[in-house]
């Protein structure tokens, strides 16, 4: 699939833009703040719904529009896919309220009619790779787990639905919790939401668990690659609750995709998760937050028995980031039967020279790849060549003749 | 809203209005100063509607449904169903069911659904009431008719546990496609809904 038009209103630094891309490598030449992570922002946030920048929509309002009497986003792609074309569209809508607060109504659309988030899965898949990117090796737990849901929701809609009523009940849970612990009341309360956390926890537990068996296998093939078979690396799920245990499962889980596709008894599962909430009542009603759950899972890289995450060099985080966002490519590609778009945000200047020339050749693997840079002097002669370039300045785009 | 070009009296007034749900400061100062200019008599009948509201209406003892009466019309109808409960949220919710003509037991209003994000927990809701109904006698069925969105579930999933011990039959609303609607335009969650309770012909 690739991106062949992209407009864009009031979104970032762009007031307007409307331009057409074509089935290529496009490489996006500008300074700093003009807008070259805007763009491959905006294509980001029609795959998934959300920003991978930022949790507040709110700032991706153009500032005059902000301020002016019109204060909408709006970003829409055509997506061209082996078959046919899709036009994606999302509009944010910030209108002010009698009250004096502010609303910001969001509306996603798909082909011109309107749906759920949930319902944008499928249609545009994206691999970004930004330069804070290698921070999730060894950054928070949270930030791996969001980059996981971030590409599951590109496939699944049952995982985004799931995703978010198991937020918005753990919540619930948590203030229903507090108020026990202070107040007293009726314990059976906790149960009907015990009973859709188990639901949708396992559920969540399970996607990540598969597409992390499978990730972890295409990323040790890229990382032996490009440490000249050195080097093996695994992603290890740690699931905050789990009852497949014994832990060697999550070895044999990295190694064998298969075992990953082995059916699970998801009942015995449900049933574990229950029993785990009665366990830890007490201590959940005295801190007043749910501790159990895939909200607190963890994933780490590990290789040669070494955890990246704590002991890993900067060098070697770096490949392993590598290594992981070229198995998401695979693994959207099987998922889906068609190439991701690649975003390449500046990635170049954090790599040597043999990994530069190893993922400047996945580029011929996918159908488009937007990358962003400072300085075209980065990409070699013969790789510039098979490009098309565009400038970015001020929020506006004018083709390099 | 303390400006000195305003008696007080209006900013009472104003400051009252906008403790309304769905009212805000600016729709509060527009009805108050309808109000203030328009014919003195809507003033006064809208005071007088308010003063009839405190001073006759009050809570069914049996039902807690409003109501100036107690027990209410319905509570005091022999020709119903007393071993029949619909269990609503809302009064409103009541009025619906009324307007069908097709239901013919009586109700327990709960005021209001469990939603712990808004502090609303089960004693804040007449749940015990429920329970002392079960208690006192012939209820062979309880209908709960909370509302299908993710707190009206919650409390429906919550009153199950709550009175399972009873021997009254548990049911609950149908739920699924809305009459006159297009299959076409129904969103997913409906469908679902409407496939798990698909019926034997």
């Amino acid at each position: 699939m690739y991106i062949r038009n992209l407009s864009l209103r009031h979104f970032r630094t762009y007031a307007r833009l409307e331009i057409d891309f074509p089935a290529a490598p496009i490489l996006l030449l500008g300074a700093n703040a003009q807008g070259k992570t805007s763009l491959l922002e905006a294509i980001a946030y029609l795959a998934l719904g959300r920003s991978p920048l930022t949790n507040t929509d709110q700032q991706l309002i153009h500032w005059s529009a902000a301020t002016s009497g019109m204060p909408f986003a709006q970003v829409q792609a055509e997506v061209q896919k082996q078959q046919h074309t899709e036009v994606l569209e999302i509009v944010l809508q910030r209108s002010q309220l009698s009250n004096g607060n502010t609303r910001l109504d969001k509306r996603i659309r798909v082909n011109q009619k309107a749906v759920r988030r949930a319902a944008l899965a499928g249609h545009l898949n994206v691999v970004v790779f930004m330069p804070g990117d290698v921070a999730l090796v060894g950054g928070p737990p949270s930030a791996r787990r969001r980059n996981l849901d971030n590409l599951l929701s590109q496939v699944h809609p049952e995982y985004i639905t799931a995703l978010s009523e198991y937020q918005r009940t753990i919540s619930r849970r948590n203030a229903l919790l507090r108020h026990l612990g202070e107040r007293r009341g009726d314990m059976a309360q906790l149960d009907p939401l015990e009973e859709q956390l188990a639901q949708t926890g396992v559920m969540i537990s399970l996607y990540r668990r598969r597409a992390l068996a499978v990730l972890s296998s295409h990323a040790d093939i890229f990382h032996q690659e490009m440490t000249g078979g050195a080097a093996w690396l695994r992603l290890a799920y740690r699931p905050n609750f789990d009852s497949l245990k014994p832990p060697a499962l999550d070895y044999q889980l990295g190694l064998l995709p298969e075992v990953a596709q082995s059916p699970v008894d998801v009942d015995a599962l449900r049933q574990a998760y229950r029993e785990m909430f009665l366990r830890r009542r007490q201590e959940e009603l005295r801190r007043g937050v749910t501790l159990t759950g895939p909200h607190r899972d963890e994933i780490r890289f590990l290789s040669e028995e070494v955890d990246l995450g704590t002991y890993g060099s900067r060098g070697e985080q770096r490949t392993a980031i590598l290594a992981l966002r070229l198995a998401e490519l695979r693994w959207l590609q099987q998922q889906t039967g068609e190439a991701p778009v690649l975003l390449l945000d500046e990635v170049l200047a954090e790599l040597d020279r043999e990994r530069r020339k190893y993922l400047l050749g996945l580029v011929n693997q996918v159908e488009q790849t937007i990358l962003a840079t400072t300085d075209v002097e980065m990409f070699p002669e013969a790789f510039r060549r098979k490009t098309r370039q565009f400038e970015v300045a001020g929020g506006i785009i004018t083709p390099v003749k | 809203m303390s400006n000195a070009a305003i008696p007080p009296a209006v900013t009472q007034l104003i400051e009252t209005l906008s403790e309304l749900p769905g009212i805000g400061p600016k729709t509060a100062s527009r009805l108050a100063f309808y109000l203030l200019r328009g014919k003195s008599e809507l003033a006064l009948r809208l005071a007088d509607a308010l003063h009839k509201l405190v001073e006759n209406t009050r809570f069914c003892s049996i039902c807690y449904n409003i109501t100036e009466q107690d027990p209410c019309p319905i509570c005091a109808d022999p020709a119903r169903d007393h071993g029949l409960i619909c269990v609503v949220e809302e009064p409103l919710a009541l009025l619906s069911l009324e307007r069908t003509e097709q239901y013919h037991g009586v109700y327990h209003v709960l005021h209001g659904s469990l939603s712990p994000l808004e502090g609303i927990f089960a004693e804040d809701l007449r749940v015990k009431e429920l329970e002392a109904r079960l208690r006192a006698g012939d209820v062979h069925e309880v209908l709960l008719a909370t509302n299908p969105t993710s707190e009206g579930d919650y409390t429906a999933a919550y009153l199950i546990t709550r009175l399972k011990p009873f021997a009254a039959r548990l049911t609950r609303l149908g739920r699924g496609l809305p009459v006159g609607g297009d299959l076409e335009y129904a969103d997913a969650a409906t469908l679902t809904r409407a496939l798990e309770a698909r019926q034997e012909l």
